[in-house]
């Protein structure tokens, strides 16, 4: 057993847990009907991982930009990757819940639509990566695009949220800073936002490792 | 041009720049688009296209009418305004704890017809059972 193969094991017990707390310890909230509170154990979860990939593939652009290292360019790639892949399930499971608590699956409300242009934003990323052949330019215009895509996602992600009167149900942390949430939903979603981010650490690693073999047995082609 | 220091420091200001301008359009072209909730003038005045309309649902205000099978309350915008909704369908399952609403029609005969709600419940992370303490 290698180190990441004891990572990898403690993950797995740590969401299972987490799920499992997720339905059956926490208690469900008022003021949301039935159950659906408890989406938020995953739904938040998601879109903070989703910011963090983003913000991981802005740095390892500059850093591409700065180092011209293609490793760097591959860790843009992969974080860029994972971002998209995590803002569709929480717009998924966003959806899911707007259904259930507003009665409408999509109605255009501000949330809805700043997520929509984050997943239009970083949908170009891919469609200029895969747009460009010359592995040294694609990888240079993927690293300017990536800077100038994250610009906008402190915007779309914080700031609309909270100048737009919106359906969504208020952020976990305040306004006033405080946060309001009962002590055992508060532990298991803080559990949760460990164990996603660990789980999309894991994800990173194996997608920066395939796209490394990857690219090495494209130069052997060559 | 031929220094590469300068260069390089002339593209980190280009750069800079064309980043606080790309932060400047996006702020200011997505203001008004980034929302679909509109005034109750606005409403008004859009008569027949189908709007969203967003408030205060009037506490008390809701009633049913059994003849037209339709729901009415009043609704009040930030200004203290108050517009009245018709509502045709299935009252939504969370309207008795609503305190602000969506209603997705458009404006004629004196009230909002809306074909649609949605709710908004004042919700927080609370347990069923204990009482929030504020």
């Amino acid at each position: 057993m290698t180190r990441r193969d004891i990572l990898l094991g403690a993950l797995f017990l740590w969401m299972a847990a987490v799920i499992w707390a997720a339905f059956l310890w926490a208690p469900a909230a008022a003021g949301f009907l039935g159950q659906s509170s408890r989406i938020v154990f995953f739904h938040v979860p998601t879109a903070w991982v989703a910011t963090l990939s983003f913000l991981v593939s802005f740095i390892a652009s500059v850093q591409y930009l700065r180092t011209r290292d293609p490793r760097w360019d591959v860790r843009a790639h992969a974080s860029a990757s994972l971002g998209i892949v995590f803002t569709i399930l929480a717009t998924v499971t966003g959806s899911i819940f707007a259904r259930i608590m507003w009665g409408s699956y999509w109605n255009w409300d501000p949330r809805e639509t700043s997520i929509t242009f984050l997943l239009l934003i970083y949908a170009a990323y891919f469609a200029l990566r895969g747009a460009v052949p010359d592995p040294e330019r694609k990888a240079a215009l993927a690293a300017v695009y990536a800077i100038l895509a994250f610009v906008t996602v402190p915007f779309l992600v914080f700031v609309v949220p909270r100048i737009y009167w919106s359906l969504h149900p208020d952020t976990i942390i305040n306004t006033k800073g405080r946060i309001t949430m009962d002590s055992r939903m508060f532990r298991v979603f803080m559990a949760s936002l460990a164990g996603f981010t660990g789980l999309a650490a894991w994800l990173y690693d194996l997608e920066c490792r395939i796209e490394a073999l990857r690219r090495k047995a494209e130069e052997e082609i060559l | 041009m031929s220094d590469p220091v300068r260069q390089r420091r002339l593209w980190y200001v280009i750069g800079g720049v064309a980043i606080a301008g790309f932060v400047a359009f996006g702020a200011t072209s997505f203001r008004k688009n980034i929302t679909p909730y509109v005034g109750f003038e606005q409403a008004k005045e859009a008569r027949a296209t189908r709007v969203q309309v967003a408030g205060e649902l009037v506490q008390g205000s809701a009633r049913y009418v059994e003849a037209s099978r339709q729901l009415e309350f009043l609704m009040k915008d930030p200004e203290g305004r108050t517009m009245l909704v018709r509502y045709h369908g299935p009252k939504p399952g969370n309207f008795e704890e609503a305190k602000q609403v969506v209603a997705v029609g458009s404006y004629g005969d004196g009230a909002f017809e809306a074909g649609q709600l949605l709710v908004k419940c004042p919700s927080k992370y609370q347990g069923l059972e204990t009482t929030p303490s504020s």
